[in-house]
Order: C-alpha cells, then structure tokens, then sequence
C-alpha cells in the first residue's frame, strides 16, 4: 500500500501533505509532556517492533500473502497519538532508507496508514468499546471491537489509497477501486486475526502496556521472558 | 538479516560521499519533486534527469547490481497498479489490437509513473547509500525535522535489525514444528508471534532506556563534528537543482 513518487498529482499530494504535517504537528504538541526521557526511546523500538511486524507475511488465498499493517496495534498499545506518532516514524524511515513509498508520497501514505487506518479507526473502535464494555465487560470489548476496526482500518486505508490514486488520473475508478478493497477486505481479516490475538498475548502477561485497556490488572504472574 | 543492509556501502571514499548530507537531501529532493511534477507528455526531460541520476550513481562509486537490486523495490506497486492502465483507460485514440485497445492515453499514463517511480527510487536509495544513517539523521534535524523523529527513528535503526532477527528466530521455530501456513485461520499464530515479539521489544526497551540513563542519556545523542557546507556542497545542490529546474522550465514554456 505504500504509493511510490509519480502516481500521485500536485494538488493531490500537495494537499494531503497539509492534512498530514497538521496532525504530525498536533500530535507532537498532544504528546509534548509524555516525550521527556523515556518515552522516546521506547516509541523508537515499538517503531522498529511495527517494521519488523509487517515483515511477518501471512496467507491469504490462492499462494498471495499480506502483510501486517500495525496501525491499530500501535494505536491500542500506546494510546492514539503516540501510535501515530510511531506510524509517522516508520513511514519516514522506510521513504527515506528503504525507498519503500515516495517523498512526494508520504504525506499520502501517512494519510493512509496513520491517519485512516491509524488515528480515525481507533476513535472509531473507541466508539464500539465505550458502549459494549457495559454489557460483556472490557476485556471482551476492547477485543471484539480491536477485530472489528483492525478490519476496517486496513479496509478504508485502501479505499483512501484507491481514491487518491483515481483522484490524481492516474487509474481508472470502477478497476482498481473494487480492486483494492476487495484484496484488502481479505487481507483485513488477517489483520483483524492478528491484531487481536497479539493484544489477547500482551494483556495476558502485561496489560499495563496495553494504553486503550481500562479494566483491572488481569493475573500478572508471568513476564514475556519467562513464558518463552 | 545482515544488519548492514541499507548501510553496506554508506561508508565507502567517494565525491558523492563526502558531500553534506544536507547537500544531498537539498539537491536530490529538489529533483525528485521537479520529476513528479513534470507532465510525462515530454520524454526528453526525463532522459536529463536519469543522466543527473547516472552521473551522480558513477561518482559514488556503489556497485552498479547492488543499485539495480534495491530499484526493484517500485516494481511491484507499478505491475499491479499500473500496468492494466492503457488497457482500460477510456477516451481518446487508442490502438486496436485484436482482443485489446490499447489507449494512447493509457500509455503515457504509465510511462509517466514508471519513469517518475524509478528515477525518485533511485533518487532516494543514492541518498541513504551514500549517507551513513546518524549522518543523514543529523543533516535532517539541521534541516528542521522535529527531534522527536530523528531520535525516534535512531532508536529504531539501532534495534530494528535485533528485532528482526528475533522474528526471523520465532518463525525458525514455528517452522520447524511443522506450520505451513497456506490458510488465512493460521494468522492467529502470526498473531502470536506479533504479541510475543512486542513484549520482548518493550522489555528490551526498557532494559536499554535503563543502562542507558544510569549511563547519563538525557534525551538526545551528542555530536562530535558539525559537518559545515562547504563549496562543494553549494556547487553540487546548484548544478543538481539547476539542470532539472531548467529542464522543468523549458517544458513550460514551449
């Protein structure tokens, strides 16, 4: 899903450069008296958790695998802005030494795998939990509702992909829009799967790192290391 | 994963590498934008900037497969994004070629994305090939990038090999137990995986932010020299800036 220089016009990638840089800036501002000595640290090595996570292919149908995004995952584990924040630092360190998504480009794709598929699906998932926690606890909620909007962030960050792509001429609508979401729908259920049985692993032994779980200390006998 | 992947050749003795690095990123992001917006009507523009790309890649002296290989990383998004775009692309002429038309349109559409994609990939990858990475990371905080990412993304680079390697480990063991993972129900052990290999970096994170604070780290990296712009770093960002915008602008104008 990362869009290479050239597929993307002027007022297209000019304009969603604005959007991102905004909440970039936002975001830093949200998170400025969190950042001082340890948090920074330990949001670089998440960063470098969420790149090697996505190199984790899985399969999807047919021989074709996807890869794990890691927006949602970042969101519920940090807390929105610094999962953001994190995306944001991928995005640049792939642009920049992996050439993995164009310069001109990366507004577009922290558009989309921060913003979309980071930042807006998890206030949406915020949305589901508030009201499902009532009724079948926090635990099940956070969870049942990760699965359902880990989906559906992969799932709208391609169709923002898709639209941009169309927006800017470069391909036509009614191919590559059904296209992608179709591909991604599949590939979202992975996501979905993963996202949540990670967040089930992490709120097993330490549900103090998981930022968008509110419910009581869970039994806290075993640390990762001693499990593996 | 060799952990000198992106930094294998970042240190060699060439022109290229001895430059500023805010040199670098101020001429070859300069060209990377004049490239993408240059309308793909023209071809000629285009063969100016490759030149500018070659040029720049012999001076660096980096082994030409090594370039070659990391340039495949476009391919894919252009094969399946673009590569249909002059079969379906509607309206104007169009070639009939039996079962296909082929739209002229559509043609140059992907033309223009190819050439744009390979010459700002391989923009980007002289850049990091010839930087080494706290080099570069430094010319972008002295170019104004918030400190948060550059010291975030230092912290990433150093752990993101030691990452990798554990998930390499992980899925050594998860393979020798004979997974084979041809069905979309077994990302639950992917899932698995993602979980234990946060936990693992989180507390190695924490063991490092503690060894080093009780090491005296307050929070950013000190610096021993302070690459000054020198006159090869202005002549080099004019003449790279120079020949693409006067190559931008003669398109305008005719």
């Amino acid at each position: 899903m990362h869009i290479p220089d050239g597929f993307l016009d002027l007022k297209t990638w000019g304009t969603l450069y604005g959007v991102s840089g905004g909440t970039t800036a936002y975001a830093l501002y949200k998170v400025r008296d969190r950042l001082e000595g340890k948090k920074i640290p330990l949001l670089g090595i998440t960063a470098a958790f969420i790149f090697a996570a996505q190199m984790l292919n899985f399969p999807v149908a047919g021989g074709t695998s996807g890869h794990f995004l890691g927006a949602m995952l970042a969101c519920v584990l940090l807390g929105p802005f610094e999962g953001f924040l994190v995306m944001v630092t991928v995005l640049m360190v792939q642009c920049f030494f992996f050439a993995d998504g164009g310069l001109t480009a990366l507004g577009a794709n922290i558009f989309n795998m921060g913003i979309v598929g980071g930042l807006f699906s998890y206030y949406l998932m915020v949305l589901l939990k508030a009201p499902l926690s009532r009724w079948i606890g926090e635990k099940k909620a956070l969870l049942s509702s990760v699965a359902v909007f880990s989906w559906v962030s992969v799932v709208l960050a391609s169709a923002a992909c898709a639209i941009e792509l169309v927006i800017s001429g470069t391909v036509p609508f009614n191919v590559t829009f059904p296209a992608m979401v179709g591909v991604h729908s599949l590939i979202g259920i992975g996501e979905a799967i993963i996202t949540t049985v990670a967040l089930v692993v992490v709120l097993q032994s330490r549900p103090d790192l998981v930022d968008a779980y509110r419910g009581p200390a869970l039994s806290q006998t075993a640390t990762a290391g001693e499990v593996a | 994963m060799h952990h000198d992947f992106i930094d294998r050749y970042s240190r060699l003795d060439s022109p290229v590498h001895s430059l500023n690095p805010r040199a670098k990123i101020a001429a070859l992001f300069t060209l990377i934008i004049v490239c993408v917006i240059t309308p793909p009507k023209e071809w000629w523009p285009f063969c100016i900037y490759a030149a500018v790309v070659v040029i720049i890649a012999a001076a660096s002296r980096l082994p030409a497969r090594y370039l070659l290989t990391r340039v495949l990383v476009v391919l894919p998004f252009i094969l399946v994004v673009a590569i249909f775009v002059p079969f379906m692309h509607k309206g104007g002429p169009s070639f009939d070629l039996g079962l296909f038309h082929v739209s002229r349109e559509g043609l140059i559409i992907l033309w223009g994305v190819t050439v744009k994609a390979l010459i700002s990939v391989s923009c980007l990858i002289l850049l990091s090939a010839t930087t080494p990475f706290d080099d570069l990371m430094h010319g972008f905080e002295r170019l104004r990038v918030p400190h948060f990412f550059t010291t975030a993304a230092a912290f990433m680079y150093r752990y993101i090999f030691v990452i990798i390697d554990e998930a390499e480990r992980m899925g050594r063991a998860r393979d020798s137990r004979n997974f084979h993972g041809r069905w979309l129900w077994q990302a639950g052990v992917v899932g698995r995986m993602a979980g234990t290999l946060f936990l693992r970096s989180q507390e190695r994170a924490e063991r490092v932010y503690d060894a080093m604070s009780s090491r005296g780290f307050d929070g950013t990296f000190p610096r021993w020299q302070d690459g000054k712009m020198m006159a090869a770093d202005y002549v080099f960002i004019a003449m790279v800036a120079a020949t693409a915008i006067a190559a931008r602008l003669v398109v305008l104008w005719k």
